[in-house]
């Protein structure tokens, strides 16, 4: 199967004269349909890697490559447009837009890429993922006001709206309880098995990335282990390409 | 369509810094339009009661107390002189009025009724009597009537410097509105004087005219001095040099005035646009990772600067047009003392502009500042 996320030599330096080699050329590949997590400690440079795979920022060396688009040569207006179209983003601190309602977050990525007003079908796709995510009767209210498994839940509902290629969650349960971490991984899977979207999720959570088909572990700026996740042991799970 | 979409949202949800900027567009406007509107007008009304019942340019003879003749040929140039709207070729005398035992000194205009009303709009500040003097009729001021006791239809001899005695009665009093004329000028027929003073037809010390562009005088005189190089040539501008310098500084002042405001207006606005721009930072930064590009996300802010400029430009121009109403109405009534104003479109279209540009240009740092930002800044930042 071709590979979504061809990344060579991926280094980042941060600081000019007080230099930190947040990542010291890592090598990562990842198929399309993949599932899989990155862990590592505090400091290692998770986030730098989702950061760079997301053209959030620009490795200080190295070469990437997204769903067979060398980004590197992108400008920064075309980068841009390369994430409104082929990437989702779950954050941590699901940065949703306040003065915005439910559905307008959803509708957002949308119109960002130039649909004018919500068509039918972009009306139905907003259903759709409201139902999907179980926020039918919210979908009205300011985003502010909702709790946060239910903030988390819009986001993930908005960082599939435009049919990404690939989805980047750095931490999407950082900051939610037991039930609502369960909640987000169960609608992970159910998205990738419907979609057949990438995932490449960030946690620092052993448990959560016991769950994912693959476990990429960094320490120190370089990939210290990347494990297939063999014993698929809970119910919700499949089969999967490896 | 997007960066207009999220400006009006942003408008919406900041309903009280909206509201701020839009009163301070709308006071700023208000206050420009009506210091400015009040001036002109101040100057116009000035302007008017100074020189809009005297004369603008006079011919004179060369020599002091001399007489001249107004041919043809002069006549047909005065008035063939585009700008001219009222000639009066004069003879003005010193006499003596006898009153009751009494006698005061008299300027005495003679000249033909048609010109004088042109200069002096006789027939409209006649406030007793005739306005026309007819040919034994004297026209004389208010303030010598009340001092000496004359109403219209008294006899008042007036003797002449060789001492000859004209019979002359009072037609009509009028009411120039200064009390120098109101007090010492009156005007009569020629036919009083033309004989008894044994004058030509067409001989006079003095011809008062009046144009329509009264800051023409000067032009009109230059070209009536080249063409009469035996007459003297009189410009009011000329003899009301500290009038106009007044006039000059008032209106320099005005400008400064108004220019003052349109920065203090502005200064305030940029500034709450810019704190406006910061507390949106993050929201800027989770449009530009989800694709929205740097210009639209600029755009933002001008929007948003075009709209709230709009409004309190709009708002402004009422406020001013209220200002000006009220003024104006309390100017009507009678003895305000107050001048009318006039709202000229001209200058609404101007600060209209005027307005409307602040508000663009105080977009100008959260437009950079925005366009600037990096998504990574707030993703990282949580
Ligand atoms: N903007 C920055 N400027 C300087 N150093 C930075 C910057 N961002 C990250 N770093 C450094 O780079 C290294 C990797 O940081 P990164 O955020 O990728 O870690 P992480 O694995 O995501 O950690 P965590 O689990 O705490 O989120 C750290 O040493 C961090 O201090
Ligand atoms: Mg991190």
């Amino acid at each position: 199967m071709a590979d979504v996320i061809v990344g060579q030599g991926l280094t980042k330096v941060y600081g000019t004269t007080q230099k930190t080699y947040a990542l010291k050329g890592v090598d990562l590949n990842v198929q399309k349909k993949e599932f899989l997590s990155i862990i590592g400690q505090s400091g290692s440079g998770k986030s730098t890697l989702l950061n760079l795979l997301g053209l959030l920022d620009r490795p200080t060396e190295g070469s990437l490559e997204l769903v067979g688009t060398d980004v590197g040569s992108l400008s920064k207006k075309e980068r841009a447009a390369f994430r409104n179209e082929h990437l989702g983003f779950v954050f941590q601190f699901h940065h949703l837009l306040p003065e915005f309602s439910v559905r307008e977050n959803l509708l957002m990525p949308g119109w960002i890429g130039g649909q004018r007003t919500s068509t039918s079908a972009t009306r139905a796709r907003a259903g759709e993922m409201l139902e999907l995510l179980d926020l039918g009767d919210v979908k009205d209210k300011r985003s502010n006001d909702l709790s946060g498994g239910q903030k988390q839940r819009v986001a993930i509902g908005r960082s599939l709206m435009n049919g990404p290629d690939i989805v980047l969650a750095d931490e999407p349960t950082g900051n939610l309880d037991t039930m609502n971490t369960e909640q987000v991984y169960s609608l992970f899977r159910k998205v990738h098995e419907e979609r057949g979207t990438t995932f490449v999720i960030v946690t620092h959570d052993r448990s959560i990335a016991e769950q994912t088909d693959r476990i990429v572990e960094v320490r120190d700026g370089v990939i210290q282990q990347d494990v297939r996740n063999e014993h698929l042991a809970s119910p919700g799970s499949h089969p999967r390409a490896s | 369509m997007l960066s207009l979409r999220v400006a009006l949202r942003f408008i919406a949800r900041s309903r009280f810094q909206s509201l701020l900027i839009v009163f301070g567009i709308a006071v700023g406007i208000a206050v420009q339009v009506f210091v400015g509107s009040l001036i002109t007008s101040l100057q116009a009304s000035l302007l008017d009661s100074t020189v809009g019942n005297s004369p603008h340019v006079i011919l004179e003879p060369a020599e002091k107390g001399g007489t001249f003749a107004y041919t043809e040929a002069i006549r047909s140039l005065v008035e063939d002189t585009p700008s001219v709207t009222a000639a009066a070729p004069q003879i003005v005398v010193p006499v003596l009025a006898t009153k009751g035992g009494a006698t005061a000194s008299l300027i005495v205009k003679a000249g033909e009724f048609a010109g004088l009303d042109g200069i002096y709009k006789l027939s409209k500040r006649t406030v007793q009597g005739e306005a026309r003097p007819g040919p034994e009729g004297l026209l004389i001021g208010k303030d010598f009537a009340n001092t000496y006791a004359v109403a219209a239809g008294d006899m008042l001899p007036l003797a002449l410097a060789d001492g000859t005695l004209v019979d002359a009665r009072v037609s009509g009093i009028f009411d120039l509105g200064v009390q120098a004329v109101n007090e010492g000028t009156a005007f009569v027929d020629p036919g009083l004087l033309a004989t008894r003073l044994g004058l030509a037809p067409n001989e006079v010390n003095v011809v008062e005219t009046q144009i329509d562009d009264v800051f023409l005088s000067s032009t009109v005189a230059e070209a009536w001095r080249t063409a009469l190089p035996q007459l003297e040539v009189g410009d009011w501008q000329e003899r009301n040099a500290e009038l106009l310098i007044a006039l000059q500084s008032q209106g320099t002042s005005s400008v400064m005035i108004q220019v003052f405001v349109v920065i203090a207006v502005m200064l305030g606005i940029a500034s709450t646009l810019a704190i406006s721009a910061v507390q949106k930072t993050r929201q800027i930064g989770i449009l530009k990772a989800l694709g929205m590009s740097d210009s639209s996300t600029g755009l933002v802010f001008l929007y948003q600067a075009g709209i709230l400029g709009f409004a309190g430009t709009l708002l402004g121009l009422g406020l001013a047009a209220g200002l000006i109403a009220l003024f104006s109405s309390l100017a009507a009534g009678p003895d305000s003392g107050l001048f009318p104003i006039d709202l000229q479109p001209s200058f609404v279209a101007f600060s209209a502009g005027v307005g409307i540009s602040i508000a663009l240009l105080s977009a100008v740092i959260p437009y950079r500042s925005t366009a600037r930002l990096d998504p990574i800044e707030v993703i990282q930042g949580g």
